[in-house]
């Protein structure tokens, strides 16, 4: 029987080659879609999955009640009285939330590194990564000790035993405890591992949120308990004390300042479904982007439903060509389980073809797709196979079925009296699935459009500086504490380098998210700012503007004592009228001496520093020498458009020989860095762009071979018609003007979820468009047209026949 | 074998009803050879259908082989119509993308016979039908009567207990008309049961009975005399 069901099926494969290819194409690229997306899907799903404390263990968020903002730091003292008083917790882990980038020396070899991570001894047991060599308990309990993963041994040491050797990072020396290899995915993938990273000066400050916390509770316990008494070592410890030092009553205290809540990410969920802290990065290895996923996903599916639909709608519509066969088969017994079954298998025939063309398209595609994504995705592992056979289940449930019931259910004498042919069985749902094919297509197009221009919007916003010929440059000095004076000395040096226009810094990147913010009241106001620590020049060079007053100037001593400026946003969330010359009591002191006062000297018109899907924060601007912070990474070089190749050099050889010669010369356009914050949403718009290329090439393919299958349905109708007399361009009319229709009402059904959808995407961007009307005329236009070229070109193949031949048929 | 006592087929349009057959009465014996005739929309073909189980009637009784058929699910229709129904069609209906030995093994398949058997059962038809050198070509490479030999074969492949012709003759040449005649003539010989619908008087001849309908009934019914045609030989 299988056999003969073959022959049929390879018969009609070799008939209609053209279409046959088309249609496994088709559903190849669905399922090249949905393998995509699953891809994607199985990796961000897998981090941290391997860790058998998953479920124990929490990482602590802070949500500051002032601000609003959310951070993925804690204070030491706050890690440690939790780890006191709470008999639920079992350990606590402080580490840097960011890889360190530094070099690591050993004997003479220097090696800068991108993933390193500062900790204390208790890291092992959140991350028990497997130890290969060293000790396997107490790693990192004595003092600068370090634990490398295996890559990194080999590259350092070769074939010695690290173990016990000692390495430098950061002018320290460390001992070598362990080497281990890295299980992957994980929130954390360190290249190196150090101890220490208590400072000292910090392990009474209830303020200082410099690291991250996780905590690890005992098994069984319940974790609404643990953060309810993490939430009251907080009001313990710092609201009760804070209101008291405030000379207030908790409870006005409260109304003021808010209170601080803790927020508690199980590390199972935590890298998808955790609470995002403000600066997007929990731990080193940073969240999974759970919208894209979704946008992910749901598009696959998306186009994967549009291919099926294609295949069910060509094989109904060739179902007719099937029809005398059909009856045949019944007339010498074929039951009608027999005959959907001989249908599910040509289903499943063409879909294990079209999934083994959709492997080969992916296997090819896959290393764009990583870069995309910034990922090393590949195909294996067990349950991606088990996801295959699901696909090809669902395929052909959704896929063959339907065709082979409405196959099966032909009548018998109709097909054989030969009058079936132009039967109208099952055209009203092809003819819907076409209306809901022109809607998906016009879902594609409309969210191209906006996803581009949104994007286009970005690219071409004021940001309000202007960053053209300015590089910025890593600065990294042998000691931090003279930094700000090594940069005073280096800065008349490089400014004799020709080509060097000028020279600044600020504490701060633009595009980048790092920086401090400090809190002040004024006036019963609270509010958290940005701190811009700026060398003289700074606005100047970036064409920043001043609204109001002037900018800090060299002329005035006091400048660099307490002068201040502040941006607009500041301006009006203080609600100042006149805020040149206001006195403002600052959140800084030193050396615990009161609160420094400044006086506003002038206003700077708002631009963007970190992206723009945040709003403009507030921020207030002092020099670099007032506070000495040394808070500064990068120095902005201006440079002068011609000879760039060459001052280029001339930097490089300055920075290798003067600045520090363990670190490379790394530098960067301002533009450019900038550009990188919406790298992403021009990823997705080429990532929108090829969607939709392949949609429309699906629904094209789809609508011409649906249109051809019913107007040669029709042939013997337009030779009567032309018989009688008709011309051709009423016939193309006649022939046409259904599919307009049907376009029509596809569009209606696609802008609906286009406009919510989109709505929905532009609302992570605090600097949008708003979606007009011309995108959806556009996408109404280009829709129209095509079905009109394709619907029109057939249609005049179509009155061209020969009508003779029509006639005599049957 | 078939028993049909007042069978009415009624065809319901939203205006009209159309009896299509008004109490037709008949009995078939095993080995009879019957032909019904009479002019086009007269109801034969619908008779005939209803015997194939292809079409089902609006009142009356239909016993084949003792068993009632009227009132029989779709399922139960096809599992006695491939037991024991063969069909010849005048439009032969075979499958264009099957050879001819793909045609004629089709009602074993769905009858579940082992493969060597199909394949001793195929060869045994094929000879007795002389189109053994045509098993490999497909349908459209062979003359209409060949076709209509490999539709006959494909017929009797399974040993039907009656066998259904609709016009046999009708998309043929005298000369291809008459071989199938002649065949169908000699497996009534040899003890098939046969029942033909057709508008030639001639090939009517060939059978033991012929029923005239007109309108949905049975008119006349006579017992044929196997008479020679003179004319016809002398061709």
């Amino acid at each position: 029987m299988i056999l003969n069901w073959f022959k049929i099926f390879i018969y009609h494969l070799k008939q209609n080659k053209l279409f046959s290819f088309l249609n496994v194409l088709g559903l190849s690229i669905g399922i090249a879609s949905v393998i995509f997306a699953i891809l994607y899907w199985n990796n961000e799903n897998a981090y941290d999955q391997w860790n058998p404390e998953k479920e124990n263990v929490y990482v602590v968020l802070n949500k500051i009640g002032t601000t609003g903002d959310t951070w993925a730091t804690s204070s030491i003292p706050f890690g440690e009285t939790c780890k006191a008083t709470i008999p639920e917790i079992d350990k606590v882990c402080f580490l840097y939330n960011w890889y360190d980038e530094s070099v690591i020396k050993f004997q003479d070899q220097k090696i800068l590194d991108k993933k390193i991570t500062l900790t204390d001894e208790n890291f092992f047991d959140f991350f028990p990564f497997e130890i290969i060599k060293g000790a396997k308990k107490n790693i990192l309990k004595e003092k600068n000790s370090a634990a490398i993963s295996e890559e990194q041994a080999q590259l350092i040491f070769k074939n010695d035993d690290p173990i016990g050797k000692s390495i430098s990072y950061n002018n320290k020396d460390y001992t070598v405890k362990a080497v281990y290899r890295v299980t992957k995915p994980s929130s954390i993938e360190p290249n190196y591992i150090f101890s220490g990273i208590k400072r000292d000066g910090d392990k009474d400050q209830w303020g200082n949120f410099n690291y991250a916390l996780m905590v690890k509770t005992k098994r069984g316990t319940d974790a609404s308990e643990v953060l309810k008494k993490m939430q009251n070592v907080n009001y313990v410890n710092r609201t009760v004390k804070d209101a008291k030092a405030a000379g207030q009553t908790v409870e006005q205290y409260l109304k003021e300042n808010g209170e601080i809540k803790v927020i508690l990410n199980q590390l199972k969920t935590s890298r998808l479904h955790g609470t995002k802290s403000s600066g997007g990065q929990n731990l080193p290895e940073g969240q999974g982007n759970l919208k894209l996923l979704y946008i992910m996903g749901g598009l696959s599916v998306l186009i994967l439903v549009l291919s099926m639909v294609n295949y069910i709608n060509l094989a109904t519509a060739s179902a007719i060509k099937r029809a005398k066969e059909v009856g045949v088969r019944k007339i010498v017994g074929a039951t009608k389980k027999q005959i959907i079954m001989q249908f599910i298998f040509e289903t499943a025939l063409i879909t294990l073809v079209a999934i083994a063309f959709a492997l080969a398209i992916v296997e090819l595609s896959l290393p764009y797709y990583n870069t995309f994504l910034r990922k090393t995705l590949t195909m294996n592992g067990g349950e991606f196979y088990l996801q295959l056979i699901l696909i090809f289940g669902l395929v052909l449930i959704f896929a063959g079925i339907f065709p082979a019931v409405y196959i099966s259910n032909f009548e018998t004498l109709k097909v054989l009296k030969g009058n079936f042919s132009r039967s109208k069985s099952g055209i009203w749902i092809r003819n819907s699935m076409l209306i809901f094919q022109f809607g998906i297509a016009a879902f594609f197009i409309i969210g191209a459009l906006i996803v581009n221009s949104q994007v286009n919007y970005m690219m071409n916003k004021d940001l309000g500086f202007n960053g053209d010929q300015v590089l910025s440059i890593t600065y990294n000095t042998k000691n931090r504490l003279t930094k700000t004076q090594d940069y005073f000395t280096a800065k008349q040096e490089i400014k004799k380098i020709p080509g060097v226009v000028d020279v600044t810094t600020f504490a701060g990147t633009f595009g980048g998210n790092e920086g401090s913010s400090s809190g002040f009241n004024h006036n019963g106001i609270f509010v958290q700012p940005k701190n811009i620590e700026m060398d003289y020049g700074f606005l100047d060079m970036m064409k920043i503007k001043i609204l109001e007053g002037r900018d800090l100037s060299p002329q005035f001593a006091s400048d660099t004592v307490n002068g201040m400026l502040i941006n607009e946003t500041l301006v009006k969330t203080l609600n100042l009228k006149n805020p040149i010359n206001t006195m403002i009591t600052s959140g800084w002191s030193i050396d615990n001496g009161d609160n420094l006062k400044f006086k506003i000297v002038g206003v700077v018109k708002d631009f963007n520093l970190t992206d723009l899907q945040n709003k403009v924060s507030p921020m207030v601007f002092i020099n670099l020498k007032t506070l000495k912070w040394n808070n500064f990474s990068r120095v902005l070089v201006k440079v002068s458009p011609n000879n760039l190749s060459e001052t280029l050099k001339g930097l490089k050889s300055y920075w290798e020989k003067n600045v520090n010669p363990d670190y490379p010369f790394d530098y960067e356009f301002v533009n450019k860095q900038f550009a990188k914050t919406y790298e992403e949403q021009v990823k997705q718009k080429n990532l929108f762009f090829i969607l939709n290329l392949v949609v429309i090439i699906i629904a094209v393919f789809g609508l011409f071979a649906l249109a051809s299958f019913s107007m040669e349905r029709r042939l013997k109708e337009i030779a009567i018609r032309k018989t009688l007399g008709a011309e051709t361009d009423i016939l193309l009319k006649e022939l046409s003007k259904q599919y307009i229709i049907f376009c029509l009402m596809g569009f209606a059904v696609g802008i609906v979820p286009a406009y919510i959808l989109l709505e929905k995407w532009l609302e992570d961007f605090a600097f949008r468009i708003n979606i007009s009307v011309v995108p959806f005329s556009i996408s109404l236009i280009s829709l129209l047209a095509l079905t009109l070229i394709i619907v029109l070109a057939k249609a005049y193949q179509v009155t061209k026949i020969d009508i003779l031949k029509y006639l005599k048929y049957e | 074998m078939i028993k049909i006592q007042n069978l009415t087929k009624v065809f319901r349009t939203e205006e009209v009803e159309t009896a299509a057959l008004s109490g037709i009465s008949l009995e078939i014996k095993k080995g009879d050879f019957l032909t019904i005739m009479g002019p086009s929309g007269c109801g034969k073909s619908t008779l005939l259908n209803i015997i194939g189980l292809l079409d089902s009637a609006s009142e009356g009784s239909y016993k084949l082989l003792d068993q009632e058929m009227i009132g029989l699910k779709e399922k139960g229709r096809a599992q006695v119509r491939k037991e024991n129904i063969g069909f010849i069609f005048q439009n032969f209906n075979l499958i264009d993308e099957l050879s001819v030995y793909d045609n004629i093994e089709l009602p074993l398949l769905y009858n579940n016979v082992k493969a060597a058997d199909r394949r001793k059962k195929i060869e045994a038809i094929a000879e007795r039908l002389n189109i053994s050198h045509r098993l490999k070509h497909f349908p459209q490479q062979l003359s209409g009567g060949q076709q209509q030999r490999v539709a006959v074969a494909r017929a009797l492949v399974n040993d039907p207990k009656i066998i259904l012709a609709d016009e046999p003759t009708g998309n043929l040449d005298s000369k291809n008309g008459n071989e199938v005649m002649e065949l169908l003539t000699d497996l009534h010989a040899k003890g098939s049961t046969i029942l033909m619908v057709t508008h030639s008087d001639y090939d009517a001849s060939f059978s033991q009975r012929t029923i005239h309908m007109k309108d949905g009934v049975v008119f006349s019914e006579k017992l044929n005399q196997r008479n020679v045609d003179v004319f016809m030989d002398a061709k």
